[in-house]
């Protein structure tokens, strides 16, 4: 829903049936039949636009052409390889709908509109309409005019602004009405048809800057406001100077976009939609560990942190070697660096082999060592009879493990810890990461610079570290499943990188978490609780938009999902959609799941009662995010994605998802759903003509038919 | 032991090497154990020429643990390692995906795929090319091949009987490398390849294709008969209607290599798609060439200006593709673990810094302006090159691909390659290197081709009903030799080869087996005994989903589907009957791909042309090609069979249902017309 927080809702079909004619320089021309052709001479004859493409792709759209297409982005591709397929059929009848779950948009008849592409952009979509129509029906009373935002519970409109003009970095400038609500920004443009709608929740909002002085202003759409965005765009608005609305739409912006820092409620907390599923119930740390087969004789749950006195970004509940006592843990907790110990994530259901994580020790320069941490380190390793042999995976690169020495940290020494063998997995810290995404936000947004395009996405390292992300869980996931060895985890605090590594080698080792239940327990557990500071990272409602501790951790844990998905599309029962949906709400802040720090703070701020879960969103439109191409069998078996630079590539559905000009593959999945549509339909149709063929044998010769029948 | 086991007598082998040479073999190799009986699978008129035992082969960046030992065959076909332990699953797949499955093993490798021959030592320190015409050390310790399509093989003769390892890559430095096309094994005879495939050699394949697109003022001119007016062009040629053959064979004079402009596709509108050669560097006066550009513009029937492409000035040329093609071979063959994660590091900058997909933006960008110059302008397209026959082969068939329907299909597919690259003479010898002294003149724009193909089908996943693995297949089967259809320069010299294969073996009959008679092989592979037809079925399907676009076939699935079409599938004037027997011909059983030459020719219809966006960000390096045979090497110690979830092509479900719903409608079918009834 919401996808990426900008939606065009009605209408797209058009838009985009007009996007297929737009001079090629903006590339997105797919198929050109006959009997469009006077439309592409319409929009700059199409013999020139191949031999300008490539050398001025740089978003060179003739001003004029359609609106649209931004928010059409990553439907174009979809239109066209549909409108292709379109093409080649013969005599193909619009009647057919493919998505026969989600409620799609009635077909124009123009062959190149799309079918697939709104479905799904759509299934994030029905949600809100859904959402809205409840919202009308409650709200009978009053009507909204047409170029206010539909509300969704709770929501309310805080202000709106005429004539402003919204610089579409492809399509050009855009005249309309803006309008701010408590929980999203809205802009209709009405001069086009249809109109050009673009809606951004103001939690995905990082910074606000005023362009243009009173007095300095010249030349048109230079004065207004810039936003720029944590989903990868940046947004453009010019305000008429005469109109005074900038000063009205600014502050009604920076109040609703930073509540935080204007120690003002997020929107989560006044959003009061009623889903059938409640997502808070899905993880219960008891049961999911149950699941895995504890208490059992070597690994029991404590609840000494109950309080969160021991260690406070920590869960309540916590599994452990049952061969160390309370005693034990308070003692380690002193030696591990905010208290965090090696607490159990995962244990392997035949081998008993343990991924168990943890923060660094707090050995520092002069070595200190800790009787019970290498105790405990023992009672890990000894809780698996399989293995003599433990093995410890600092996350960081060995240069960083030895810096942190000089601030009391550092890493285990094996000399002190008998059998255990450290090897460090060489990811860097949040600070490259944060880097790293600003290089990749530069080179996909908002032009791609053709010419060097694979060279730029690789001096952005954005994949190299996807890589060291993946292959260090690959590594912790092999030593698990063929080495029958146990694994603890951690690089500095445990929080960022530990989370990474363990949560994605749960995900190929067990089947469990590629469900969309367990996708959820995954992120519940090895995130939400296990507390990886998302209101830090993510900057929710904060206005400090340089603070350094912000970093796209949690994007690069979904990217690496989506690679793994990549290379095995039978393995997981959710699709793409579903990450980009978490990946949108976790700046929306429209639910209350990814709010706060640590599982204390969301306690304190009783969030589960007071906001609606993302889950709830999710379980309860379950269809909207099942993968057609899976196959339960696969719950079985342990994946090992290959981790070569080769093999990955990045995910323009999300990265590019805004550039009209990238163009990405039309789903597998989708044509999959296609298919068994299609399959029913000739179904139907075979019984309907076996069923006449009877009756019109009946009419001729009674006798036959009923030896048919 | 006899040195040479002949399977029947020497069929078309011609021995340049001399024999005596391998006679004497020295005394003391072990006449050995269970490996003894070793045999290769030979095909008719195929020999051993030498053999080493105990050889170990091991996949490129594997170490030589993992290596399986068996023995290693030199044949006259092929490179031949038999051995009794299991398959690598990469090679495995591989090979069910390869056009030549039917007689080439999983371990064998013909001839003349094979690029480079390198020695190099124990442990990988040392590497050292051999070449077929300098003097081999005294004692190798490993053999690495590196093939033309990129596939790296290495064998170890670390437990080779001495002498052996001598033998062999001296018989493999003759053989891979023969001095002319006709010592290559073209022809093992029995069955001959299946009959009626459009080879556009003969007039009624190019009258045919006039009737077809229906594009006025153009004739057959068969002057060209004895290859008398052009050594390169078949001996049919399409011309304008106005041109007699005595002002045709004036005007070949003053093209480069006497090649005249030939017509090879157009519309019913009148644009014409016509190749034509430079002018001769030594002819100044430009008095032919304006006469021919005259004759192409009063044969569209508006008198349009016809539109002048000149590929030399505006595409890159020989040389620089075959620059960037090197960069992407050292990219991809890598020499150990260290190597490849290195080139890992900077994988997409050197991709980029190859220019290999700029050379591929620029061939689709130059077909598109052509495609729209035909279908919005209606304007005939003249494809000017130097001799007409590497870049226009490409520019050209595109063009087709993106303008006419039949080209994406599988059969229209194959005729659009016959057409335009072997039939108007591609000189495929010369740019894939098939022979030692076709070095200097080696340029892959075969792959180029096939890669700008992948493209369209990456950006129109739905609009070919091939797969990117066949065009892979493709490329493969560009360097087997048996497979003949892209081993000549022109037709001319396939006759040639086909009349001194057959003046040496007057008693047999020579076949040279076009490369489309997979599909046809099968079913009866040549050469082989039949095995099982349980095991024949599993292969044919396997091969068939990989190669058949899945998404193609569920297009023509849909248009049956709805109502109107659904109730007409048994009228043999609708378009749903068509259709239907399409997709009978492709899931069915019919052992022939359905070259039907007495079927009515279907008129072209340009109403579903295709657009590719031609910017670099939209095109993809091609890695199913070019990463085909690297495998990352282990960074793990798993049990690789054990526990890992084979990454199964995401396909394998649609064609589940794909084929259910074919039964569904097959069953009904046969139902209605018992009865009769279906109006």
């Amino acid at each position: 829903m919401f996808s990426g927080g900008g939606i065009e809702k009605k209408g797209k079909i058009k838009g985009i049936s007009q996007l297929g004619s737009i001079s090629s320089s903006s590339s997105t021309g797919g198929t050109t039949s006959s009997s469009s052709s006077s439309h592409s001479n319409k929009s700059g004859s199409s013999s020139s636009c191949s031999n300008n493409s490539g050398s001025s792709s740089s978003g060179s759209t003739p001003p004029g052409t359609p609106p649209h297409v931004q928010m059409a982005s990553h439907e174009s591709l979809n239109s066209e390889s549909k409108s292709s397929s379109l093409n080649s059929k013969l005599g193909h009848e619009s009647a057919g709908s493919p998505s026969a779950g989600s409620p799609s948009p009635p077909k124009s008849a123009c062959s190149s509109s799309s079918t697939s592409t709104d479905q799904q952009h759509h299934h994030q979509l029905s949600h809100v309409l859904n959402a809205t129509s409840k919202m009308t029906v409650r709200d009978g009373t009053r009507t909204l005019r047409p170029d206010e935002p539909s509300l969704v519970p709770g929501e309310h409109l805080e202000g709106t602004a005429r004539e402003v003009t919204y610089l579409c970095p492809y399509t050009g400038p855009k005249k309309g009405t803006l309008s701010v609500t408590s929980y999203r920004l809205y802009f209709r443009s009405p001069d086009t048809d249809p109109p050009f709608e673009l809606e951004v929740p103001l939690g995905v909002v990082s910074r606000i800057e005023k362009v243009g002085g009173a007095n300095t202003s010249r030349g048109e759409n230079s004065y207004g406001i810039e936003i720029f965005c944590k989903d990868i765009r940046n947004l453009r608005f010019a305000h008429k100077q005469e109109n005074h609305s900038r000063r009205m739409v600014t502050e009604k912006l920076l109040q609703h976009a930073f509540p935080a820092s204007h120690k003002l409620p997020f929107f989560a907390f006044e959003y009061c939609e009623q889903y059938p599923e409640n997502g808070w119930s899905v993880y219960e740390p008891i049961a999911e560990l149950k699941r895995q087969g504890l208490p059992n004789e070597s690994w029991r749950i404590t609840r000494i942190n109950e309080e969160y006195e021991l260690c406070e970004t920590y869960p309540a509940v916590w599994a452990v070697p049952a061969a160390a006592s309370e005693h034990d843990l308070r003692n380690v907790a002193v030696f591990r660096s905010r208290g965090r110990i090696p607490v159990l994530s995962w244990i392997h259901p035949e081998s008993q082999a343990t991924i168990t994580r943890c923060a660094q020790p707090l050995v520092g320069v002069s070595g200190k060592r800790s009787r019970d941490d290498e105790c405990y380190i023992q009672h890990i390793m000894d809780a698996n009879a399989q293995s003599h042999k433990i093995f410890i995976m600092d996350a960081r690169p060995s240069v960083n493990a030895v810096a942190n020495k000089a601030k009391g940290g550092g890493y285990e020494s094996e000399d002190a810890y008998q059998n255990a063998e450290v090897q460090f997995l060489d990811i860097h810290n949040i600070h490259v990461m944060r880097e790293s995404l600003r290089k990749l936000q530069e080179v996909c947004y908002p032009h791609i610079d053709n010419a060097h395009w694979l060279s730029n996405l690789e001096a952005t390292h954005w994949l190299d570290h996807i890589r060291c992300v993946l292959s260090g869980a690959l590594r912790i996931a092999d030593k698990v499943e063929s080495h029958k060895t146990s694994v603890v985890v951690h690089c500095s605090d445990g929080w960022d990188r530990t989370a990474q590594l363990t949560a994605l080698a749960m995900l190929m080792l067990d089947g469990y978490y590629r469900t969309i239940t367990g996708i959820a327990v995954l992120i519940e557990k090895e995130w939400l609780s296990f507390g990886h500071k998302f209101a830090q990272r993510i900057g929710h409602g904060d206005d400090r938009h340089q603070d350094a501790d912000r970093s796209p951790v949690f994007l690069q844990f979904v990217d690496c999902v989506w690679q793994i998905m990549k290379q095995f599309p039978h393995a997981f029962q959710f699709t793409e959609d579903l990450l980009i949906t978490v990946l949108d709400h976790l700046y929306s802040c429209l639910f209350g799941t990814f709010l706060y720090n640590s599982e204390r703070e969301r306690m304190e701020k009783e969030v589960k009662t007071k906001t609606v879960s993302l889950w709830s969103l999710i379980l309860s439109n379950p269809s909207d995010f099942e993968n057609p191409l899976y196959n339960p069998a696969t719950r079985h078996h342990v994946l090992f994605p290959l981790t070569s630079i080769r093999h990955l590539c990045l995910w323009d559905k999300y990265y590019c998802r805004w550039n009209p000009s990238m163009r990405q593959q039309e789903p597998v999945h989708i044509r999959f759903k296609e298919l068994l549509h299609v399959k029913g339909q000739l179904e139907k149709r075979v019984d309907e003509l076996r069923k006449e063929l009877a009756a019109r044998q009946t009419h001729d010769s009674p006798r036959v038919a009923s030896a048919i029948v | 032991m006899s040195s040479y086991r002949r399977s029947k007598p020497p069929g078309g082998f011609k021995a340049y090497v001399d024999f005596v040479e391998f006679e004497e073999r020295p005394i003391d190799v072990p006449e050995e154990i269970e490996y003894g009986k070793a045999e290769p699978q030979l095909l008719p008129g195929e020999i051993v020429i030498a053999e080493a035992n105990n050889v170990l082969k091991f996949a490129p960046l594997k170490t030589n643990k993992t290596g399986i030992s068996g023995t290693l065959f030199i044949t006259n076909f092929k490179v031949s390692f038999v051995t009794s332990l299991p398959v690598d699953s990469k090679e495995a797949e591989m090979h069910d995906k390869s056009l030549q499955s039917h007689f080439l093993g999983v371990h064998d490798v013909c001839l003349s795929e094979v690029d480079m021959v390198n020695q190099f030592s124990e442990g990988f320190t040392k590497k050292k090319r051999l070449f077929y015409n300098a003097p081999l050390p005294p004692r190798l310790s490993g053999l690495q091949l590196v093939l033309k399509n990129l596939r790296m093989i290495n064998f170890s003769f670390k437990f080779t009987p001495a002498g052996e390892d001598l033998r062999v890559a001296q018989a493999l430095l003759h053989h891979a490398f023969p001095p002319s096309i006709d010592h290559l094994f073209l022809s093992c005879g029995y069955p001959p390849p299946p009959p009626g495939i459009p080879d556009f050699c003969m007039a009624q394949d190019w009258e045919r294709e006039l009737q077809r697109t229906r594009c006025p003022n153009w004739r057959v001119s068969k002057h060209n008969e004895f290859f008398n007016l052009c050594s390169s062009l078949p001996t049919v040629v399409v011309v304008p209607r106005d041109l007699l053959d005595a002002q045709l064979e004036q005007a070949a004079q003053h093209f480069q290599g006497t090649r005249p402009p030939v017509w090879c596709w157009g519309s019913l509108a009148g644009a014409a798609l016509v190749r034509m050669a430079q002018i001769s560097p030594s002819i100044t006066d430009k008095q032919q060439e304006n006469r021919m550009m005259g004759l192409v513009h009063r044969c569209h029937p508006k008198k349009l200006q016809p539109t002048i492409l000149d590929l030399d000035q505006i595409l890159p040329s020989l040389k620089d593709i075959q620059i960037s093609y090197i960069k992407l071979r050292e990219l991809h063959t890598p020499d150990d673990p260290s190597q490849f994660w290195e080139q890992d590091r900077h994988y997409y900058s050197r991709w980029e810094s190859s220019r290999w997909l700029s050379h591929v933006s620029k061939c689709l960008d130059v077909a598109q302006s052509a495609a729209t110059a035909i279908l919005h302008h209606n304007s005939s397209v003249i494809l000017q090159e130097s001799e007409g026959r590497d870049l226009s082969a490409i520019i050209s068939s595109l063009v087709q691909l993106l303008l006419d329907p039949q080209a994406r299909t599988m059969r229209g597919f194959h005729c659009l390659i016959q057409k335009e690259w072997v039939s108007l003479g591609h000189p495929f010898s010369a740019r894939l290197g098939h022979t030692r002294n076709d070095v200097e003149e080696q340029c892959p724009l075969w792959l180029l081709f096939l890669d700008c193909v992948y493209q369209v089908s990456v950006q129109h996943p739905s609009s070919l009903e091939f797969t990117s693995e066949y065009l892979v297949a493709l490329w493969h089967a560009a360097h087997c030799s048996l497979h003949s259809s892209f081993m000549f320069n022109s037709v001319n010299a396939r006759h040639t080869a086909s009349a001194v294969l057959q003046r040496e073996n007057p008693h047999q009959p020579i076949y040279l087996r076009p490369v489309w008679s997979w599909w046809a092989e099968s079913y009866n592979p040549p050469g082989k005994k039949q095995n099982g037809p349980s095991e024949d079925n599993l292969k044919r399907s396997s091969s068939r989903e990989a190669f058949l676009n899945v998404h193609y076939i569920q297009n023509l699935m849909e248009s049956l589907s709805a109502s109107g079409a659904f109730r007409r599938i048994s009228d043999p004037l609708s378009s749903a009957y068509h259709t239907w027997h399409r997709i009978e011909s492709l899931l069915g059983g019919a052992g022939s791909l359905p070259f039907d030459s007495t079927a009515t020719v279907v008129p072209l219809q340009l109403d579903a042309s295709l657009r590719v966006d031609v910017t670099w960000s939209s095109l993809k390096p091609w890695q199913d090609c070019f990463c085909a045979w690297v495998s990352e090497p282990a960074t793990l110690t798993l049990n690789e069979l054990e526990s890992t979830l084979k990454r199964s092509s995401p396909t394998s479900q649609h064609w589940k249902h794909l084929y259910q719903m074919y039964n569904t409608l097959k069953n009904h079918l046969s139902e209605g017309l018992t009865n009769g009834v279906i109006a």
